[in-house]
């Protein structure tokens, strides 16, 4: 063979392999250069969810009352996790090594490239840890996330609420696509009813990301992120310094405690007891604790301000008087016998003394039974509800707090539903008469009552926020409140406020708070409860004369019984009034309330 | 001998060598400026790549004969450097190929190639190459020169460039005379175990295109039919003993020629070279703008897989004039290797056309998935003194042949 041959063929065989490789780089570079085009994105571009910190709750004076505290949240990346590490981890952040591979487990199907937040508030010593083996730990990460944090000397465990990882039922039902497993969300208090304006939006960010996972950068130098929105602050009514003298007052006793600026609906303060610690429910809470929480015997998360019904006792008889008046079954002067006790049927009912024959004014000012059993009694259901639905009873209030009870206001088909037509008789209006039976009317709802009183018929949505703004925004959208005039005469507001000044300043039932510098009017109550001791109420308001606050104590079945909610209802209003300097609140005051 | 300086300089070959040299530079710039403990590779490779011009530009004009009476010297050198390695090399990636002197990392088997060239065609400088008949005795002899360099590098561990080794035996042993029809039957051996193990269609089809070329051989019928049974018994021993062998075994043997069975192993590197290379385009991402590169999605971007970086920054146009330069520097070896009336330098020639050809094309093979993952160096584009030096000697032998073509050595 000649060398030119030989060179030929060596030429030929060079030449044909370089057309393969050219014909196959242009089947990767030009035919599929979409598709590895794709991928090689895919490989290296990462959405990063941004989640803003909440919105702040601040009082009525502009102090932060619920603000925002940033934490480490400790988080693993199932794509880069070593199972391995399992145990590490494990000892790292004080978790069961069980609990960690639940979560894993629960993340199967979800996009593997995803943290998934483990622990969080883990402390500083921990980060540093991780920051040092972070080539050994792969997967294993953390995130910045704003907790809340409550800088109060009081609870308001109530009215805050607290946020709580999105269950996977909520998940699974939310119809916005917006939360990821892990979120926090508000799951009751303001937290809830407020979620949306509170939490802002989120945003998000494209970064580059090595081979590693780890972030070199920006993608397209950021002009594709999404900037979170924080969340809109909730400028509230809130008092703080009455709330914390509130919350002080009631101590260790069971029962709720609302004040109202009357003149705006305006919530000055709201506490149900017992509460708890918000701080509970911050970071990893212990579940035992949180056990504990949901299953005590006295309901600590339950909000007896708008969640519970009693009856209203003596504290529902200016409703029958206004009701009576305004039907013209009575007129301001009318009188009515009142012996010490009434008959209806074969039943007796009792009172607690006879006061001869008396009008409308001196039976609140008393707290005759026996005026008010006849009053039912003329009323008629109808009436009966007719009136007390003009007053709000019967439905929600509208307080911007989720979960209120509609209360229990009967009528004409509801005593037909549960007894059967023509099975029950007037009888059962003796007692509604006096706030006992089937009646159940929660804490917010008979402070709306009273501040619609004493504001001469004007009933305002109760109310927690003023306004809602957005400091990043600048948007601020005023909470809408709804009012309306009960069409009732004047004069018969002014009998029953008579009434309610004379039970404080006159010879009346809460005589023993009356107090020198302000004029205080109200009403007593003790209901009956069939399962306990009875439940101690007061509603009232203050300055009789020109109205600014309006409040109401309910003292749950505790043995201390009705001594103790006019005092607390009287320290509060001139807490108030005095601009939160004076105490006239006394333990050892023992009042006689005579109902 | 009264030539001027510039006659007779291969100048297109000192030029597209030069161009792979600058491109490689860039390349091994961006494949590690990202990273920290490598970001000044680029700065080494260039000092060196100056240093080896030079050195090109000396091999050049020296006389012819020094290089042949060389040969043995530095093939006897080689195999001490490589012995000495065996025994006191410093183990990277699991190769025991390397000498650490002064901070330098020296790899004996690169110089190691050149100098079983040298050696080879030193041992079949003489005879009239159209006419040769080799005994056996020479024919193993060239042989054992070849396979025992190879083996202590295969000791090293190092598979990659143990086959390198074997890749220029074949055209040597062709161009200096050895029977056409034997290194054939060779080589179809050899092709033969490999397809029969790859796919059993491919086989049938080799099997039929080798009944064709034993026609167009006109040797005797017994000869052509030996052969035909030696093939067949190859391929049939190699699925054989594949059968038997532990089904993690022959994972690791399968992934070796298709990476996609093993995603996350080897094969992993060849996804993610495929994806740069392919995401490049027609004109590339842009120099420094290739995320795969950048973001170093690819293992060894600057050594063995920095063809990677090539393909994804510069796209198919720059994927294409890599290629393109080593068609014309493996051309000119030939046309050389033609030109040359010194038999030895026409052998080395040849020799390293091959290296350059067999590098070029598994290298380039490997990241664009067409050839198996083995770990060897693009000619004077990766990243490595000693890669980059061993081929500038080779360049500088091709360009003294061209300079000394018609000077007869004997």
């Amino acid at each position: 063979m000649k060398r030119e041959a030989k060179i030929y063929v060596s030429i030929g065989v060079m030449a044909a392999a370089i057309i393969v490789l050219f014909a196959r780089l242009v089947q990767l570079q030009v035919v599929q250069q979409q598709e590895f085009g794709k991928e090689s994105e895919k490989n290296s571009i990462k959405k990063i969810i941004e989640t803003p910190a909440r919105g702040l709750i601040i009082d009525r004076n502009g102090k932060i009352i619920v603000d925002n505290r940033p934490s480490y949240t400790l988080t693993i990346t199932p794509f880069q996790f070593d199972k391995n590490l399992i145990d590490e981890v494990a000892s790292l952040s004080g978790i069961d090594p069980e609990e960690i591979r639940n979560e894993l487990a629960d993340a199967k199907g979800t996009n593997r490239f995803n943290p998934i937040k483990i622990k969080r508030d883990i402390d500083f010593k921990t980060i540093s840890y991780i920051e040092e083996n972070r080539d050994r730990l792969k997967g294993v990460s953390y995130q910045v996330e704003s907790l809340r944090f409550y800088p109060n000397k009081f609870n308001a465990s109530h009215i805050f609420g607290y946020n709580a990882e999105i269950s996977e039922k909520s998940l699974n039902e939310s119809t916005e696509n917006y939360y990821r497993q892990g979120d926090l969300v508000g799951t009751t208090g303001l937290e809830k009813f407020y979620e949306k304006s509170l939490r802002g939006e989120k945003g998000s960010r494209l970064i580059l990301v090595d081979v590693n996972g780890r972030e070199v950068g920006a993608y397209n130098d950021g002009n594709n992120d999404v900037k979170p929105v924080n969340g809109s602050d909730l400028f509230t009514s809130l008092d703080s310094e009455l709330q914390e003298y509130a919350e002080k007052l009631m101590g260790g006793r069971r029962g709720a405690v609302i004040a109202v600026d009357p003149r705006t609906g305006e919530i000055l303060c709201l506490l149900s007891k017992p509460d708890y610690d918000l701080n509970t429910f911050i970071g990893s809470p212990d579940a035992k604790e949180i056990n504990r929480l949901f299953n005590h015997p006295e309901k600590p998360l339950f909000n007896r301000v708008t969640q519970t019904r009693y009856p209203p006792g003596s504290t529902w008889k200016m409703m029958m008087a206004l009701a009576a008046m305004a039907s013209g079954k009575i007129t301001p002067t009318t009188t009515i016998s009142c012996p010490g006790s009434f008959t209806f049927g074969n039943r007796t009912f009792e009172d607690h003394g006879g006061y001869g024959s008396i009008p409308v004014v001196r039976a609140i000012e008393v707290s005759s039974n026996v005026f008010f059993y006849k009053l039912g009694l003329m009323l008629g259901i109808q009436d009966y509800h007719d009136y007390s639905a003009m007053f709000g009873f019967g439905s929600r209030t509208g307080i911007d707090l989720p979960n209120e009870t509609k209360g229990l206001l009967p009528s004409q088909e509801y005593f037909d539903k549960v007894y059967g037509v023509n099975k029950w008789s007037q009888g059962l209006m003796v007692s509604l008469g006096i706030g006992q039976g089937e009646l159940g009317v929660s804490p917010v709802q008979m402070v709306s009552y009273t501040a619609a009183i004493c504001m001469n018929g004007m009933y305002i949505q109760p109310h927690i926020v003023r306004k809602i703004y957005n400091s990043s925004t600048g948007i601020e959208t005023p909470v809408e409140v709804k009012k309306r005039q009960i069409d009732m005469s004047q004069k018969y507001f002014d009998a029953v406020k008579k009434g309610m000044y004379l039970v404080v300043n006159g010879s009346g039932t809460a005589k023993n708070i009356r107090n020198s510098d302000y004029l205080l009017a109200g009403k007593t109550g003790t209901a009956q409860n069939p399962n306990g001791n009875n439940h101690s109420w007061f509603v009232g308001y203050a300055p009789y004369d020109d109205p600014k606050i309006a409040v109401c104590v309910l003292g749950e079945n505790a043995g201390w019984g009705n001594m103790f909610a006019a005092p607390i209802a009287a320290a509060i209003m001139i807490r108030y009034l005095s601009g939160n300097s004076a105490d006239v609140f006394n333990e050892n005051v023992k009042m006689e309330v005579n109902d | 001998m009264d030539r001027k300086f510039f006659d007779r300089f291969d100048i297109t070959l000192f030029l597209s060598v030069i161009g792979l040299i600058v491109i490689g530079i860039f390349a091994i710039y961006s494949a590690t400026q990202s990273s920290v403990n490598n970001s000044g590779f680029y700065v080494k490779q260039m000092t060196f790549a100056i240093i080896g011009l030079v050195m090109v530009v000396g091999i050049t004009y020296l006389p012819p004969r020094y290089i042949s009476s060389l040969s043995y010297y530095a093939y006897g050198l080689a195999l001490v450097l490589l012995l000495l390695v065996l025994i006191f090399g410093r183990t990277i990636n699991g190769n025991k190929s390397w000498f650490y002197i002064a901070g330098f990392g020296i790899q004996p088997s690169e110089f190691a190639k050149v100098a079983t060239v040298m050696a080879v065609s030193n041992f079949f400088y003489k005879g009239d190459e159209d006419n040769q008949k080799f005994s056996i005795t020479q024919l193993l002899t060239a042989t054992g020169i070849v396979l025992l360099p190879a083996i202590l590098i295969k000791l090293e561990n190092d598979t990659g460039t143990t086959l390198v080794m074997l890749s220029f035996i074949i055209p040597m042993f062709f161009f200096a005379g050895v029977s056409p029809f034997l290194l054939f039957a060779v080589v179809t051996t050899v092709a033969a175990a490999v397809l029969a193990f790859i796919n059993i269609y491919y086989f049938a089809v080799f099997l039929a295109l080798l009944i064709l070329a034993l026609y167009f051989f006109k040797k005797h019928w017994l000869l052509s039919a030996g052969v035909f049974v030696i093939n067949v018994i190859a391929g049939y021993s190699v699925s054989f003993f594949y059968s038997k062998l532990q089904p993690y075994q022959q994972k690791r043997i399968m992934a070796v020629f298709d990476p996609a069975s093993d995603p996350l192993g080897s094969g992993y590197n060849v996804i993610q070279s495929k994806v740069a290379i392919g995401s490049g385009g027609l004109f590339g991402k842009g120099f420094l703008q290739g995320s795969q590169t950048q973001l170093r999605f690819i293992p060894e971007q600057w050594t063995d897989f920095i063809y990677c970086m090539i393909g994804e920054e510069f796209g198919l146009l720059g994927a294409g004039v890599v290629i393109l330069l080593y068609g014309i520097i493996i051309y000119r070896l030939l046309t050389n290797a033609y030109l040359s009336r010194n038999r030895y330098m026409m052998l080395a020639c040849v020799g390293f056309a091959s290296l350059f050809f067999f590098h070029m094309f598994i290298n380039v093979g490997m990241t664009i998935g067409i050839a198996p993952v083995i770990g060897i160096p693009l000619p004077l584009v990766s990243n490595g003194v000693s890669s980059l030096m061993s081929f500038l000697l080779m360049v500088g032998i091709g360009m003294n042949t061209y300079r000394h073509k018609d000077i007869f050595l004997s």
